[in-house]
């Protein structure tokens, strides 16, 4: 599926970049602009099926991105929005995800070098799921506010619970550690148990579950 | 301080300038204030309790003397604690602001008694201020005693004149200095007053002088005081330093070596995919392209980088200041002439701001003076560091117009050191840094 992708980023070299790789993949980029307000007018020209936009952009250069991400979402409900920044902050993903982890993303910069993985977000973004950076799981992990329920965890349903968080459903789990989906059921049942959480209801909810349930505050 | 070199035209238009007008007024001004020294005080309530008690006759009893000390001495904390010996003094300051135009701050807290000690010592200097008017106007008088002959004594010749008495600073009172009974004797009254004149001027401004140095003293916020305020000051400049440059350096790596290789791994990422999983290349020309843009964007990240690290911390600077001017001198466009001689080596931090300052100095000229030639001179005299940065371009440099400037001053003034801009518009401009040997 062809997507229409708008882009915001302030570094130029960046956006040329990113424009490439995301063209060279048979998406069409609609506009590549370098601020908030710009990004806010192009979506609202274009109607993208999703947005990649840096969170620090001029002129504050301290949030504009994630809050014209935020009036996006609020505006256009089916446009998908992903966040990509040189550093994951913990309340900037509590704040994207607000109550909804559906069609939303936040992604370290770098992870665009692995070309594969950035689309594959993209394309889950674009469709309503949820991609999250493994950082930010890696860092509700490692506070470890719910240390002794995860204890519990055998080492492959801790990697099965990351991959969750990130947003992938069983099928990419299945992929992403070379097993049946079978087994993926199986050990997001059973990790589902063992933290007693509300039985599996979908994606992007169970995103939210998860994040809920190590701490991350989300509501 | 300035120090006044007096040459004879300096001697004779002395007293006609507004300088002299000013502390002349200074002097007349102080007196009202020379009264409520407790001195006086103490003698008027003596007299006052012995007019009192005995209606003036017989002698002043200690009891007299002892109910005027306790009284003056009530007095005394009753202005303290009301605050009104703090109105007084800054009253006196603001005087001293007005006509002479030294700006003292006040007291931060308190101060009171120290008003009431300069109020004891304003009997004397007060007394040394009316001596300074007296100069002013004996003079004046003297100088008109041939006019007041001429016009009020033309009596008929053989007439017997009482003499008039002169009276100069040698002799105020009573018969004065000498006496004039003639004319041709009213013409030494005028040279004396001629002379008083003259001098009128140079006692004026000693008595004011230290009259200000004593109400630096004592109604001044306080030597200590100062220096804790001076103090809390300069710390915090260094607080607020230290916070933006950690901020511009998070900013500068965001922006810069950061975003290099975020995009050096946006094009290592596309080239591999283009390199394909094995054996053929599918897009050998794309993949090749790919990577010289991953290998440029290394190259500036490195550059990036370097100019970072140099703005931290210059390697150069290790080599001492003479070596690291030299290098900044180098890299500049337009030729700088240098002159280092810094016998001690200050510490590290002050190098490090004298470089830094050279440094601002030097692109200052070089952007915004259009100058032709810069002189880049560093001294070490004694327990300080001079720097200056001259150029001959256009001057009018301003601090209060951009941030650079009063960014450096900021940054001096950490180290109790002083940045002076002397650029007159239309140039040239001559910046001096002042820094001590070590902070």
């Amino acid at each position: 599926m062809t997507l229409r992708v708008v882009i915001a980023e302030d570094a130029a070299l960046f956006r040329a970049g990113l424009t490439r790789l995301i063209e060279d993949h048979g998406h069409r980029v609609c506009a590549a602009v370098g601020d908030g307000d710009a990004l806010l007018a192009a979506v609202a020209e274009h109607r993208p099926d999703v947005v990649v936009a840096d969170i620090r952009m001029p002129p504050t250069h301290t949030d504009e991105g994630l809050r014209a991400a935020l009036e996006i979402r609020r505006r256009c409900p089916g446009t998908g929005v992903l966040m990509l920044s040189q550093y994951i902050e913990t309340r900037y993903t509590v704040r994207l995800l607000e109550g909804n982890a559906a069609g939303a993303g936040y992604l370290l910069k770098e992870r665009v070098a692995d070309v594969a993985e950035f689309l594959g977000a993209l394309q889950r973004v674009a469709a309503g799921g949820t991609a999250l950076d493994p950082e930010v799981v890696g860092h509700l992990l490692r506070a470890g506010r719910r240390a002794d329920s995860l204890a519990a965890l055998t080492a492959r349903e801790r990697e099965v619970l990351t991959l969750m968080a990130e947003g992938r459903s069983n099928a990419g789990i299945a992929d992403a550690l070379v097993v049946t989906g079978g087994t993926v059921e199986k050990h997001v049942a059973s990790i589902f148990d063992k933290l007693g959480l509300p039985p599996d209801e979908g994606d992007n909810r169970r995103v939210l579950a998860v994040l809920r349930h190590l701490g991350g505050r989300v509501t | 301080m300035s120090i006044a070199v007096i040459t004879p035209a300096v001697a004779i238009s002395a007293p006609f300038t507004r300088r002299q007008g000013r502390e002349l007024l200074f002097c007349l001004a102080g007196l009202p204030f020379a009264v409520l020294s407790p001195v006086v005080l103490v003698v008027g309530a003596v007299d006052l309790s012995w007019y009192a008690t005995r209606g003036g006759r017989g002698s002043v009893s200690p009891a007299d003397v002892a109910v005027a000390v306790a009284g003056v001495g009530l007095l005394a904390v009753l202005l303290v604690s009301t605050g009104a010996a703090r109105r007084l003094g800054s009253l006196q300051r603001g005087i001293a602001t007005r006509l002479l135009g030294v700006r003292i701050p006040g007291p931060r807290d308190g101060g009171g008694w120290r008003v009431m000690a300069y109020q004891l010592v304003k009997l004397p200097i007060g007394l040394l201020e009316a001596y300074a008017v007296f100069f002013w106007v004996g003079g004046l008088v003297n100088l008109s005693y041939p006019l007041v002959w001429g016009g009020f004594r033309n009596h008929p010749p053989g007439a017997e004149l009482s003499p008039l008495p002169v009276y100069t600073p040698f002799g105020l009172f009573g018969e004065g200095t000498f006496r004039v009974a003639t004319l041709p004797g009213t013409f030494a009254a005028a040279a004396a007053g001629a002379a008083m004149l003259l001098a009128a001027p140079w006692v004026t401004r000693a008595v004011t002088a230290a009259d200000v140095r004593l109400i630096r003293g004592l109604l001044g916020p306080g030597r200590l005081a100062q220096r804790v305020h001076d103090l809390e000051l300069s710390r915090a400049l260094a607080v607020d330093d230290s916070a933006a440059r950690l901020r511009r350096l998070e900013r500068d790596l965001h922006d810069g070596a950061q975003i290099h290789l975020a995009t050096l791994a946006l094009h290592l990422g596309m080239a591999r995919e283009k390199l394909g999983d094995r054996g053929e290349v599918p897009d050998a020309a794309a993949a090749r392209e790919l990577v010289d843009a991953a290998l440029r964007g290394a190259k500036d990240a490195l550059a990036e980088l370097r100019n970072l690290a140099r703005g931290i911390h210059p390697p150069v600077l290790d080599n001492g200041l003479a070596d690291a001017l030299a290098s900044l001198a180098a890299d500049r466009a337009i030729p700088v002439e240098l002159d280092v001689s810094i016998p001690v080596r200050p510490t590290p931090a002050i190098e490090s701001i004298a470089y830094f300052c050279a440094a601002e100095l030097m692109a200052n000229a070089a952007k915004h003076s259009s100058a032709g030639r810069l002189a880049v001179r560093a001294a070490g005299r004694r327990d300080v560091l001079l720097l200056s940065v001259a150029d001959d371009g256009t001057g009018g440099a301003d601090p209060a117009r951009g941030t650079g400037l009063s960014g450096l001053a900021q940054r001096v003034a950490v180290v109790d050191g002083r940045l002076t801009i002397d650029s007159p518009p239309g140039g040239p401009t001559r910046i001096a840094v002042e820094l001590p040997l070590r902070a």
